[in-house]
């Protein structure tokens, strides 16, 4: 009787070991990843820059960011620094049509055609 | 353009547009140069300190100097590579095997999680997630464009995060119809969302709209609004310090204001919003908008100053482009039965008309400022008119279309809250069947 009850503890025991080392924290899971594969567009590389400023056009574009006297305020402030340091330094300072986050392919056409660097912001 | 461009950004953003998941979203690492923050609101010989005595954070040199580097400084190896950018993360089907605990810990390492514990989505249970649908497992949900490239959220994705969340399999339709918008509000300005569900699906799912409906005190509302959260942040990649940037957060991303509508308790003559927005009464529909402000009327109804008297008062505190007007079925009694709204519409019209704010007020956020100024100086009505106003001037801001009234809750208190935020028309939860 004694010999069976110990026999019987033991299997009991051994099976509660086995679902533990199966099922408990000692246990690997395996799941699914809830992140996803980012396809990145092709990489660009940057227009090349230019040797001087001096003689040049820059454009400022207001991006509309934080109202109608943000940015425009800091490209005022810009071109009074290239009046007084580079003066040949051509400023056009610009509005982009629409909010920040809108297309403006006419105003990006007539800096293609008529300016020769671009300052672009200011987001913040 | 073709000529050399550089982006000018505040110091509290150029930290994160100059990261990768920023800089090569559109293909092209462009130079930026960061300028002290703030900029808006900010006077005249501040931006003139600005450009003549602080140095671009990102280079640490003088702002000007700074910028004339930008634009005359050979280009680098890196900003001349074409092809796929080398630092492209694939992220494989299943993760590796591990404990429960590391998991768990994986989950927050790689901040996929609200903090809070989350089911871990094995294969069986994300199996038996996707049997609550009819549609397969790659069916793309939404492409999803930005930040860091574009990523399709498919219908297993999906089934993920629902898992995480805690869903059952019969959440899953809806719950496919929420991730169509994702991912949740990100801006500086701290925005957050909400979500309304219309229609019969309420009902079969267990959804709250009546007591509490607004707390923790239901399951779907709690589930269906932290998995619109956990899809934004690991599927939507959003993951604070490098794609989002809100300076406070809100808390309501939690569960992004998620309810329902008490469609038995409207009033004769008020339609669900679903109806309202050219929906059967019979489809089950979720809507998801953003919004920043949420204010209660803290009391009962009192007859001295009706509802819509106290309302009034309180949007005026709001930005003044869109509202929410949330309200228990007894306040909409009482504004049908007592004051003669008999449509919802009715109620919307008369809010429009009657809450003014001052020009200055309107044009002083800063949310209006960036989204409207630019077309005010384009000449746009009614924008170019406000603006041209004495500061004083009370203007309407609000149109009838943008002030919606949703009616939920329990019927135990005369209570309401008016918000900024603003349901779209809506996304056809049986069409995730």
């Amino acid at each position: 009787m004694k010999r069976t009850y110990l026999f019987t503890s033991f299997l009991l025991l051994t099976a509660t070991l086995v679902l533990s080392a199966g099922c408990g924290t000692g246990g690997k899971l395996t799941v699914l990843n809830p992140a996803i594969t980012s396809e990145m567009v092709d990489r660009e590389p940057l227009s090349p820059r230019l040797d001087t400023l001096e003689g040049k056009t820059v454009y400022m574009v207001d991006i509309n960011w934080g109202g109608p006297d943000a940015a425009y305020s800091v490209f005022e402030e810009m071109t009074a620094w290239f009046d007084q340091n580079i003066p040949s330094v051509k400023t056009v300072i610009k509005r982009k049509a629409g909010m920040y986050s809108m297309d403006d392919p006419a105003l990006w056409k007539e800096i293609a055609a008529n300016g020769n660097a671009a300052i672009i912001g200011i987001s913040g | 353009m073709g000529i050399p461009s550089i982006g000018a950004a505040g110091a509290n953003v150029v930290n994160y547009a100059i990261g990768y998941n920023f800089q090569y979203t559109n293909g092209m690492p462009i130079r930026y140069v960061g300028v002290p923050f703030p900029v808006a609101g900010q006077p005249k010989e501040v931006h003139h300190r600005y450009v003549f005595e602080s140095n671009d954070v990102v280079s640490g040199k003088p702002m000007m100097e700074a910028v004339v580097d930008a634009l005359t400084k050979p280009l680098t190896e890196d900003e001349q590579i074409t092809g796929q950018p080398p630092d492209a993360v694939v992220e494989p089907r299943l993760l590796p095997p591990d404990t429960e605990d590391n998991l768990q810990q994986l989950f927050k390492d790689k901040d996929w999680t609200d903090y809070n514990p989350i089911i871990l989505p094995t294969e069986e249970r994300v199996a038996a997630m996707l049997a609550g649908t009819s549609h397969p497992p790659d069916k793309e949900v939404k492409l999803l464009s930005w930040p860091g490239g574009s990523r399709s959220l498919t219908v297993e994705k999906v089934a993920v995060n629902a898992v995480m969340a805690g869903a059952k399999p019969k959440h899953f339709p809806l719950i496919l119809a929420v991730a169509t918008a994702v991912p949740f509000g990100n801006s500086t300005s701290s925005m957050a969302n909400m979500i309304l569900v219309n229609g019969p699906v309420r009902n079969e799912v267990g959804m709250n709209y009546g007591g509490n409906v607004m707390g923790p005190h239901s399951e779907v509302n709690a589930v269906l609004g932290r998995v619109f959260t956990l899809m934004s942040k690991s599927a939507g990649n959003l993951h604070a310090g490098k794609t989002t940037f809100s300076t406070l957060g809100s808390n309501l991303q939690y569960n992004n204001l998620c309810i329902a509508e008490n469609e038995e308790a409207l009033p004769e003559g008020w339609k669900p919003v679903h109806v309202q927005n050219g929906f059967k009464p019979t489809d089950s529909v979720v809507s998801v908008g953003t919004g920043w402000s949420y204010i209660s009327s803290v009391g009962e109804v009192q007859i001295a100053y009706p509802a819509q008297f106290l309302m009034r008062d309180y949007m005026r505190s709001l930005a003044g482009m869109g509202a929410s007007v949330i309200m228990d079925p007894t306040v909409a009694g009482l504004l049908r039965d007592t004051q003669g709204f008999k449509t919802k519409e009715e109620l919307s019209e008369w809010l429009a008309k009657n809450v003014k704010k001052t020009v200055a007020s309107y044009w002083g956020n800063g949310v209006v400022s960036t989204m409207n100024a630019s077309m005010a100086i384009q000449g746009l009505e009614p924008y170019a008119s406000q603006r041209k106003l004495p500061p004083n001037t009370l203007i309407n801001t609000f149109q009838p279309r943008s002030v919606q009234v949703i009616v939920t809750g329990g019927g135990i208190q005369t209570t309401w809250f008016v918000t900024d935020f603003r349901a779209g028309r809506g996304t056809l939860v049986d069409d995730w069947r």
